[in-house]
């Protein structure tokens, strides 16, 4: 009551809306929660879906898919796009009795719904990415596998138990890429 | 701790700050979510597009249309570049179908009456208990099979669902009606008293060099407009000499406006016109000599009497005009004549369209290039039987089921979604009609006047999800089979097998499975019968698709939307040249008593909405006319002169009164230059009493004050025969309209202006 | 650096003003539905409108339609009224308006001499089951922000990377390519492609046209010193008045 005494009601609070507004500006400006706050550790899938196993190298343990393996679309549109039930269960019909995320799968499967996986990655709706274009470019010019070039953007998910955001994704991001690689920088490449 | 009242505020404020801030850049919740769906059929992949192959339905004549679809949602219609009808291009209205398959306001699943008719209040039920209720009901009749027990009215359609409703209404010896609003009965009379044909002809617009057209808004609404508008462009501009095009109209239409030169005409004396025209050409000898002994029944017929001297002050066109557009019509061939529209929607309609169309005798243009093409029967038996059987309603038709219905002789009223209610002529009374019919149901996608009047509704699909056939109102001359399928799930799926829409024709067979009825269609539902029909196309092994076996047929009918063949035209044989009737009968009006100041009443379809068909769609609303850019409201087109010296204004609501439909309507005024003096023009499409959140209870309907005067010989409607007389209420309502009400801006008096002479030439 | 200069020739001589275009735009667009409020406020929103001038008044009477669209100038006087640089001249030709970028100050409708650009005054709101219908290419567009025809830039796009995925070239006149309106119009009256292939149609037609003998092209306000990308044709009346002009006052 002291404290409130010396510096006000109004002091208070502007110090705390001062406060707020820093941390909202500065986590954006970084594209993504402060990792200090435990926030970018990924979100809880309704499915825990451990990449580390399906994409990790065999010598890690995992079985070494490749990503294109169940991201389809990827060198061919704009959306990657993730599998359907259907395609998980082309294995999981057999693999994996006993564990509890395959069998809230095959839940999902018998039930014959949607999973709603949360988002990770996120550009605005005014923006407009095409995987297939970026993937192609840098497969061609590094003669590289497709799946080798989604690092770039996504880190590298193999070896990530939850799947989080590492790169902020801004057009600060975009646009320098485009720029060392000489693609167009154009804002109707992207915005329309 | 107290608060003062600066402090109370900061923090209030600050607090809605933060609330703001926070909420503004909040991410919508529903792009936090990416789904992976259960099944993924084959060709859908999410971001890609496929785009599908069908028909768009009726506007008046179908379009072949490709849907763009995305993860199972239609998004975009583009024309069929295969169809023979549209080749590539589409109207307005074909694409809004994706509104009235996302449509708000459909019935989302099968739906009984709960109180009086017409009080709008509904429970849904289940499918089964639906069809038990339709089938208890048939079952009252089927025991005594009398005639007309059963009226089933629809759409005129030639097409497979035609065929299961034909069958369907034989079992009862009911009556199936085809209903059009603004009907072409007298034109399908002439196509037949004139030149021995049992449907609608192609008009060869791409060809043809002088195009004389009497009141058929061609570039409007009128049959087929987006064929006719892809012929215009070619006659226009293609590679050849321009056209010209001469529109003869009692109204200023956007066929008048897009015309080298328009005439105006006194409603009703198109034919008298054209008989002065058919004098000059036979007196000057321009035309063809065989046809110009035969037309006048070598001699039987006084031409004379039609000279442009003694019909200019009936017709209100000056002898010069008249001579002049004869003899330019009869030396500049290929020369076509149309008629229709408000020329046929007189007490003479029919005498009228024959006069116009006995013009083309003189110039050879029947089923020549450039001319009248005819059409060929449909492709396969049960289409040709369908057409055979189609009753397309006069009138007169509707009068006599309007009357058994009224003597208690009509037990089951059945309608699609055509709306007769909405569209026949108050004064013919079916709405009163109806009453003493003990069961009416629909099959309505979306409530409509009819629909709200029924007890029962059976709700369809929208033609994005359903299968069918179509062969064209007015087919291009050759034989054409449009295929349909649906581009998208139907979009209730997800409510069950219980609740949902259901194809008609699915609906009705599984009535006729119910009742033991045998339909004879050897399929269960309507997939199998446009198959089974696929099937006989293919076994003609003629056309554009051709496949060793049938599975590669039927891809590829569904790939290109359709079957036709270009070397299937109609066997005309020789058209003998008919004799002129020998005396030109005057058109009769119905009007007020004491017709002082009275107007005649020329209403004409929607450039978007047609006949209210588009009411409930939210784009054709907002879609501008585009003589006057008005939307969404009723307006009434009077000539601004006229209106000055009655003190009308535009927006200013007035009331347009016939004898009929009591108080009549009211409409805002839209004062132009362009109406003749003596006529006033209202718009169709609005005024319904139902039809969901865009079309209800929005402006007035015209057809419901219209006399219920028919062509004498005929029984057709004559739509165009009421005179009205206008009053202003005293209110004044601003016209929801694209164009601006600027001022003109006084002129700069130093600047060059661009001034206008006539030529020498 | 592009070899593209899109561009559009219209031959108002075709036009019978159906206003296909104007529904087949707002499909493609993600337009919000005009209500007749919006209607009444003047500020409904068409990025292709239809528009009707008479001539004379009745017996003597004509109408002429015109369809007006963005006129993508190559010197726009919406571009350098921008204060934020959300409309500007790209290298294909067009004058594009970026959404995110736009800070809604009208600066550009108040400059346009053509009335092609339309300010989003309220939230576009559609019923839930028509959002069905919106394109997934095409920002939907929220309250204060600046719009206009973008020549459905999506389409180009869109057939440029998939002819560079699969190894082929976008044909002129491919209907993937050309805007919506363009294959709406039932009498063929707008033709689309890219100016700088002296092979296009579009071209073709703008070379015959503004060059050739009695040719018919104009642009729209040519006075103005726009220099638009989209050329007109005029209307052809056989019933034939010259034109003369002459000083006045």
């Amino acid at each position: 009551m002291a404290l409130l005494g010396v510096l006000g009601v109004t002091s208070l609070v502007g110090l705390a809306a001062v406060v707020f507004i820093l941390l909202f500006v500065i986590s954006a400006w970084l594209g993504r929660p402060l990792s200090v706050f435990g926030y970018n550790e990924g979100p809880d899938q309704p499915i825990a879906f451990p990449h580390t196993t399906h994409a990790g190298s065999v010598e890690d343990g995992g079985i070494g898919l490749d990503c294109t393996f169940c991201h389809r679309n990827v060198t061919e549109g704009a959306a990657a796009t993730v599998p359907s039930v259907g395609l998980c269960m082309t294995c999981h019909a057999v693999v994996g009795d006993g564990l509890a995320e395959v069998e809230k799968l095959r839940e999902y499967s018998a039930e014959g719904t949607a999973i709603d996986w949360i988002r990770v990655h996120r550009v605005p709706d005014h923006v407009r990415f095409n995987h297939e274009a970026h993937i192609s470019f840098f497969s061609d010019q590094d003669e590289i596998l497709p799946s080798a070039v989604c690092a770039t953007c996504h880190g590298d998910v193999a070896t990530m138990e939850k799947v989080r955001q590492v790169e902020p994704l801004k057009m600060g991001n975009c646009v320098d890429c485009h720029r060392d690689n000489d693609a167009p920088t154009d804002c109707t490449t992207c915005h329309y | 701790m107290a608060l003062t009242r600066r402090q109370f505020l900061t923090t209030v404020g600050g607090g809605t700050l933060g609330a703001v801030i926070a909420a503004a850049c909040g991410i919508p919740e529903d792009e936090l979510f990416v789904q992976s769906p259960a099944e993924m059929p084959e060709d859908m992949v999410t971001g890609l597009d496929n785009w599908y192959a069908t028909l768009s339905h009726g506007f008046p004549t179908s379009e072949g249309v490709v849907v763009r679809v995305m993860e199972g949602r239609a998004k975009k219609v583009e024309g069929n570049v295969d169809y023979p009808i549209n080749r590539g291009r589409h109207s307005a209205r074909s694409e809004a179908m994706l509104q009235d398959l996302y449509n708000p306001d459909r019935i989302k699943g099968p739906m009984a009456r709960v109180g009086e008719r017409g009080d709008g209040n509904w429970e849904e039920i289940g499918w089964s208990d639906a069809i038990s209720r339709v089938v208890y009901q048939l079952e009252q009749v089927s025991a005594a099979r009398q005639n007309r027990e059963v009226v089933l009215a629809t759409g005129p359609m030639v097409s497979h669902a035609g065929v299961v409703v034909d069958k369907f209404i034989n079992a009862y010896r009911g009556t199936h009606i085809g209903y059009e609003p603004l009907e072409n009965t007298n034109l399908r009379t002439v196509m037949k008293n004139l030149f021995g044909q049992d449907r609608l002809p192609d008009f060869d617009i791409e060809n043809t060099n002088y195009l004389l057209s009497f009141g058929a808004d061609f570039l409007n609404t009128w049959i087929s407009p987006v064929r006719y508008m892809r012929g215009y462009g070619e006659f226009r501009q293609g590679d050849r000499e321009r056209g010209t095009l001469v529109h003869i109209d009692s109204r200023f239409s956007m066929t008048s406006a897009n015309a080298d030169e328009n005439v105006f005409v006194k409603p009703g004396r198109e034919g008298l016109l054209a008989l002065s025209m058919i004098q000059v050409i036979v007196s000057s000898g321009l035309g063809d000599p065989v046809a110009a002994r035969d037309i006048t029944g070598g001699g039987a017929v006084d031409l004379e009497q039609w000279a442009p001297e003694n019909v200019a002050e009936a017709t209100g066109v000056s002898a010069e005009k008249i001579k002049h557009i004869a003899e330019q019509f009869a030396t500049h061939r290929p020369a076509l004549a149309i008629g229709g529209g408000s020329a046929g929607a007189h007490t003479n309609g029919l005498f009228n369209l024959t006069a116009i169309y006995s013009l083309n005798y003189l110039v050879g243009a029947v089923n020549a290039p450039g001319g009248l093409i005819f059409n060929p029967a449909p492709a396969t038996d049960d289409l040709a039987d369908a057409e055979a059987n189609l009753k397309v309603g006069s009138a007169a038709d509707w009068r006599e089921v309007i009357r058994a219905m009224t003597d208690g002789d009509v037990k089951v009223l059945m309608t699609d979604g055509s709306d007769p209610m909405y569209g026949l002529p108050g004064a013919l009374g079916l709405r009163e009609a109806s009453y003493n019919v003990p069961f009416i149901f629909s099959f309505a996608s979306q409530l409509d006047d009819t629909t709200a009047m029924s007890d029962l509704v059976l709700p369809a699909h929208t033609s994005l999800e359903e299968w069918g056939t179509d062969v064209p109102a007015a087919g291009p001359g050759h034989q054409v089979v449009g295929f349909q399928q649906p581009v998208v799930r139907p979009f209730f799926e997800g409510r069950g097998e219980e609740l949902g829409t259901k194809s008609m024709s699915d609906t009705l067979m599984a009535i006729a499975g119910k009742l033991g009825i045998d339909l004879g269609l050897d399929a269960t539902d309507i997939k199998g019968v446009v198959e089974n029909a696929a099937r006989a196309l293919f076994n003609e092994n003629r056309g554009s698709v051709r496949a060793d076996d049938f599975r590669a047929f039927w891809a590829g009918v569904l790939q290109r939307g359709g079957w036709w063949d270009t070397d299937s035209v109609a066997n005309a044989g020789t058209v003998t040249t008919k004799q002129l009737p020998a005396n030109a009968p005057a058109p009769e009006f119905a009007g007020p008593a004491g017709s002082e100041g009275s107007f005649h009443l020329v209403p004409f379809s929607s450039t978007s909405m047609g006949e209210g068909q588009g009411a409930h769609l939210p784009w054709l609303q907002a879609t501008p006319d585009p003589l006057t850019s008005a939307t969404w409201q009723t307006w009434v087109e009077i000539n601004h002169k006229v209106a000055k010296l009655r003190d009308i204004r535009e927006g200013d609501v007035v009331r347009v009164v016939s004898a009929f439909g009591g108080d009549g309507i009211t409409a805002i005024a839209y004062p132009h230059p362009g109406v003749p003096t003596d006529v006033v023009s209202i718009p169709l499409g609005q005024g319904h009493k139902a039809g969901g959140r865009y079309a209800e209870g929005r402006g007035g309907n015209a057809l419901s004050i219209l006399a219920d005067r028919l062509d004498d010989e005929t029984g057709a409607l004559a739509w165009a025969a009421t005179r009205v007389t206008i009053e202003k209420v005293g209110d004044w309502k601003r016209l929801p309209k694209f164009e601006n009400n600027n001022p003109d801006f006084a002129r700069d008096e130093n600047q060059r202006i661009i001034k206008i002479t006539p030529t020498d030439s | 650096m592009a070899d593209e200069k899109w561009g559009m020739v219209i031959d108002v001589d075709r036009c019978t003003g159906c206003q296909a275009c104007v529904v087949a735009c707002q499909s493609e667009n993600n337009i919000p539905i005009n209500d007749e409020g919006l209607f009444n406020q003047q500020r409904a929103n068409q990025w292709i409108r239809i528009e009707r001038t008479w001539e004379g008044e009745y017996p003597d009477v004509k109408a002429r339609f015109m369809p007006v669209l963005c006129q993508h100038c190559d010197d726009a006087p919406c571009e350098p009224v921008c204060p934020v640089y959300a409309t500007y001249h790209n290298t294909e030709g067009m004058n594009v308006q970026i959404y995110n970028r736009c800070i809604g100050t009208r600066f550009c409708a108040n400059n346009c001499p053509y009335q092609v650009r339309f300010f989003n005054f309220w939230e576009p709101e559609w019923p839930e089951s028509l959002k069905n219908q919106l394109n997934p290419d095409v920002t939907v567009r929220s309250r204060g922000i600046m719009e206009k025809c973008s020549f459905c830039v999506q389409r180009i796009r869109r057939t440029g990377r998939n002819a560079k995925r699969d190894g082929t070239v976008v044909e002129d006149g491919d209907r993937a390519l050309n805007p919506a309106c363009s294959n709406a119009c039932p009498t063929g009256a707008l033709t689309f492609g890219n100016l700088k292939d002296e092979n296009s149609a579009v071209a073709k037609l703008a070379e015959k046209e503004m060059h050739g003998e009695n040719g018919r092209g104009y642009h729209l306000l040519e006075e103005m010193g726009t220099h638009p990308s989209v050329i007109y044709l005029k209307k052809v009346d056989p019933t034939a008045e010259k034109v003369t002009e002459e000083a006045h006052g």
